[in-house]
């Protein structure tokens, strides 16, 4: 199944007509995206090198995320919707992106992962750090980072 | 010799050219500045907030600040280096891009704010570090700081639609 006829629909769409018209609009949207990522960025990292017992020592993991967290999701939500607009700014173009295919598959992954076993590594984290903990670390910072660089890599395609 | 000659200059040298002509390292070196931006901001934005008590009340604010300064400093050497080496590339069209100069003045500041909150409420920080609220000068330094931060973010990418 191509997911072609999405995205000619998508490019039909009003919204979307809108947005490619307009000379501000993508401009503008790419700035919130930029900076929600900002935000998602330092608080995804704070997090995981908490998680590493690099940063924060002394709060236990528990308190961290529950401080941290709130502010990464809604940072992935404004991410998620300025995201969509960039792309309905032009689907065709996205579409046929290799990059934006990449990070999309990316985005997925971390997501998934991000809901599921980091989840349990940093629920099943008491005082000490256990080697799962460390490793969905890593894995979450090379995830998200990953997203990231596949991201700006779709400017230069 | 004009400012516009030096940054012609500059422009117009082999490493310059170099940077400017090969597609590969503009990129690599973009990518670097964005990464450099997203720790300085990222990390810069947890102290702020925990200075507004937005965030971590528990934790002293002198912990919080000596846990994630290092980490902006480390944002702030990648993006200094590679925002060098791109200007470097660009010179004499940057030294004309409006953004690009309102940008310098807003950088200006916000190397000015934290030698202020430093040499002035923060020096007593031991007297406030756990108190809730935090001080009217302490919170007006954070605003200030996300403001300026947000205000380079999306300076530096509107270079891009001055070219």
């Amino acid at each position: 199944m191509s997911l072609l006829p999405f995205f000619e629909w998508l490019a039909a769409t009003r919204l979307s007509e809108a947005m490619s018209a307009s000379v501000w609009a993508f401009a503008v949207v790419e700035m919130f995206h930029l900076l929600a990522l900002a935000m998602l960025g330092g608080t995804v990292l704070i997090l995981n090198l908490r998680l590493l017992g690099l940063r924060l020592q002394r709060r236990p993991v528990a308190e961290v995320t529950r401080e941290l967290s709130p502010y990464s999701f809604a940072s992935l939500a404004v991410l998620v919707v300025s995201g969509a607009l960039l792309v309905i700014d032009g689907p065709l173009r996205y579409y046929s992106n290799s990059a934006f295919r990449v990070k999309m598959l990316l985005l997925t992954i971390a997501v998934i992962f991000s809901l599921t076993l980091h989840r349990w590594a940093v629920r099943s984290e008491n005082r000490g750090i256990s080697p799962g903990a460390r490793i969905a670390a890593v894995v979450s910072l090379m995830l998200w980072l990953s997203v990231g660089l596949a991201g700006r890599a779709i400017g230069f395609l | 010799m004009t400012i516009l000659q030096i940054c012609q200059w500059l422009n117009d040298s082999p490493l310059g050219t170099s940077i400017r002509e090969s597609d590969f390292s503009f990129a690599l070196i973009e990518t670097t500045h964005v990464l450099g931006i997203t720790l300085m901001a990222g990390t810069v934005a947890i102290l702020d907030l925990r200075l507004l008590g937005l965030m971590l009340r528990q934790d002293e604010v002198s912990d919080v600040a000596g846990q994630v300064l290092p980490l902006t400093v480390a944002g702030f050497v990648l993006m200094v280096i590679s925002g060098s080496l791109l200007f470097w590339s660009e010179a004499a069209k940057m030294y004309l891009n409006p953004a690009f100069r309102f940008k310098l003045v807003l950088m200006l500041a916000a190397g000015l704010n934290p030698l202020i909150f430093h040499r002035t409420v923060y020096r007593k920080v031991a007297s406030w570090d756990l108190a809730q609220p935090t001080p009217a000068a302490a919170k007006t330094a954070a605003v200030v700081s996300l403001a300026l931060w947000t205000g380079i973010i999306v300076s530096g990418r509107a270079i891009a639609y001055f070219h």
